[in-house]
């Protein structure tokens, strides 16, 4: 086996840990003493303070619900509207991919669209479908939708004309070449789509819970400014980071089930 | 009777000719090598064949009617690596098994086969990342042979192998060519391959391609590379490239 070695900056996992740690503590300690002083202190409430907060908010409610029900609100939205970006995006990508005709007739309606910022969407969506759920999911999968088509696009359109060729040669029909060479060339794209999207997905449910929600991790930021309560607005921030990072690292583990082949090595 | 019927084939890149005005046959069951100089278009001729490109006049027949790649038996080896770095080396080998519909057990048969042949049993479970250029060259062969079609082609298969390998695979090729009465084409820089392998040796020209020379090999096989007559044949088809 030819796999390199990674090599880390820091040499050994203990080492990386130390690191870590430290540059916690010292954010951690910067943090507090900022927090002590005059002006700007009163707006800063102590890391310890924060701390404090955000666990309590898995037990005690902000607002009409706990940490861990905000966070379910906040996810619901963005599965649903991640997930249509889905179901819709990937077919839509490989349909331009694969067919002249539906490349001609998807390509210049989607070229118009695709430069537009999910967040430009908010006041037709709200227009369209009101203040309530179904604006959200429609906010979330327009954001979505743009990179996943796109990457699935491109990871198609790119399959490899050596392997097309050869698996011709082998026989593949149409149908075999689309799933034997032309997906599976277009998967890591397609992950990277996913993974990208989803950061924007989880962007676009805050600035939906700001505009209009009751419950969420949005709304908790949101709704701390409103009481010009800063540990809320922070304990909010920390929330959407933490959850933020679980997805990520959930999808990387995803596709490095999936994509084996494609990681080993590199 | 004829496997292969070229009639005319002309092909050109935008202002560049390529190949001009091409004729030959290909007999059923021949081994036909074929020398040029690089860039002459030899690549192109079996990119041609096998409806990669697509021709500007002429005609390419197979068993008298145009080629059909889901209809004719053949595979081809290519110059560029053609493994489906999703797959691994076995999954690889089998690809064609697969697509041409044979049973499962068959499928691991040949393929286990085919993996014997290029020494790559051990190597099975790997993926082509982690293999290196010659062993990717040993993995499409091995998909090649494992489908035992009835047209085989090959461009500068052995290209990257070292010589030991090279040797056997060429009398792995022999056998098989002999075997299952296949048609071979096969492409290569290197004259004594070609002669030790070929019963025909096409020698094509420098753009616009054309056939410079057809030279029949009738040595007896097994050949032996230092023997008088191979040595004499060898040096004919060298005296008739020097100019490239
Ligand atoms: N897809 C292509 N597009 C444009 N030019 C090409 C293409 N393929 C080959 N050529 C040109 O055609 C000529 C013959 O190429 P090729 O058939 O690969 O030669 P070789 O005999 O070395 O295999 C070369 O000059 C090459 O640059
Ligand atoms: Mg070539």
């Amino acid at each position: 086996m030819n796999r390199k070695k990674k090599r880390s900056f820091a040499g050994s996992r203990t080492e990386a840990l130390v690191y870590g740690i430290l540059s916690l503590v010292i954010l951690l300690a910067v943090w507090h003493l900022v927090s002590l002083g005059g002006r700007i202190g009163k707006f800063f409430p102590s890391p310890f303070l924060v701390i404090r907060d955000f666990a309590n908010a898995f037990v005690h409610a902000i607002g009409r619900n706990t940490m861990l029900e905000h966070i379910f609100f906040s996810l619901r939205r963005v599965l649903v509207g991640f997930g249509l970006g889905v179901v819709v995006g990937i077919p839509l990508g490989l349909v331009m991919a694969c067919s002249k005709a539906g490349r001609a007739f998807f390509m210049p309606l989607f070229s118009i669209v695709r430069p537009i910022p999910g967040l430009a969407w908010i006041p037709l969506a709200i227009l369209w479908f009101g203040l309530g759920e179904q604006s959200k999911y429609f906010l979330i999968c327009m954001t979505a939708l743009v990179g996943i088509t796109m990457q699935t696009f491109f990871g198609a359109l790119y399959a490899d004309p050596v392997l097309i060729g050869a698996a011709r040669m082998l026989g593949a029909g149409k149908f075999q070449l689309f799933v034997h060479i032309i997906l599976p060339s277009a998967i890591p794209n397609i992950f990277a789509g996913l993974q990208g999207s989803f950061a924007g997905a989880w962007c676009a449910v805050i600035a939906a819970e700001m505009i209009r929600s009751d419950e969420g991790t949005g709304w908790i930021i949101f709704n701390g400014m409103n009481y010009a309560n800063t540990a809320q607005v922070i304990v909010g921030m920390v929330a959407i980071g933490l959850v933020g990072l679980i997805a990520s690292t959930l999808l990387k583990a995803l596709e490095r089930r999936l994509c084996a082949w494609n990681i080993q090595g590199k | 009777m004829n496997k292969v019927e070229v009639r005319n084939l002309t092909k050109s890149f935008g202002d560049l000719l390529v190949l001009d005005d091409v004729s030959f046959d290909v007999k059923d069951g021949e081994f036909l090598a074929i020398v040029g100089p690089t860039g002459c278009g030899k690549t192109t001729f079996l990119n041609s064949l096998t409806q990669i490109y697509d021709i500007d006049s002429g005609s390419i027949l197979l068993n008298g009617e145009p080629v059909n790649l889901k209809k004719h038996s053949l595979a081809y080896i290519m110059q560029e690596y053609s493994t489906m770095s999703w797959l691994n080396v076995r999954q690889n080998v089998q690809f064609g098994l697969e697509i041409k519909g044979f049973s499962r057990k068959e499928v691991r048969e040949k393929a286990e086969r085919a993996l014997e042949l290029v020494g790559l049993t051990q190597f099975r479970d790997y993926y082509p990342n982690q293999l290196s250029a010659s062993m990717l060259q040993r993995v499409a062969i091995a998909r090649a042979f494992a489908v035992q079609p009835d047209l085989l082609l090959m461009d500068e298969p052995y290209g990257q192998l070292d010589l030991e390998l090279r040797f056997k695979l060429e009398d792995e090729l022999l056998n098989l060519w002999r075997k299952l009465g296949t048609t071979v084409i096969f492409i290569t820089h290197n004259i004594e391959e070609a002669v030790y392998l070929s019963e025909r040796i096409l020698v094509l020209s420098n753009k616009p391609t054309a056939i410079k020379e057809t030279i029949e090999n009738r040595l007896p096989y097994p050949r032996s590379v230092t023997s008088e007559a191979f040595v004499e044949l060898r040096n004919r088809v060298t005296a008739l490239i020097k100019w490239w």
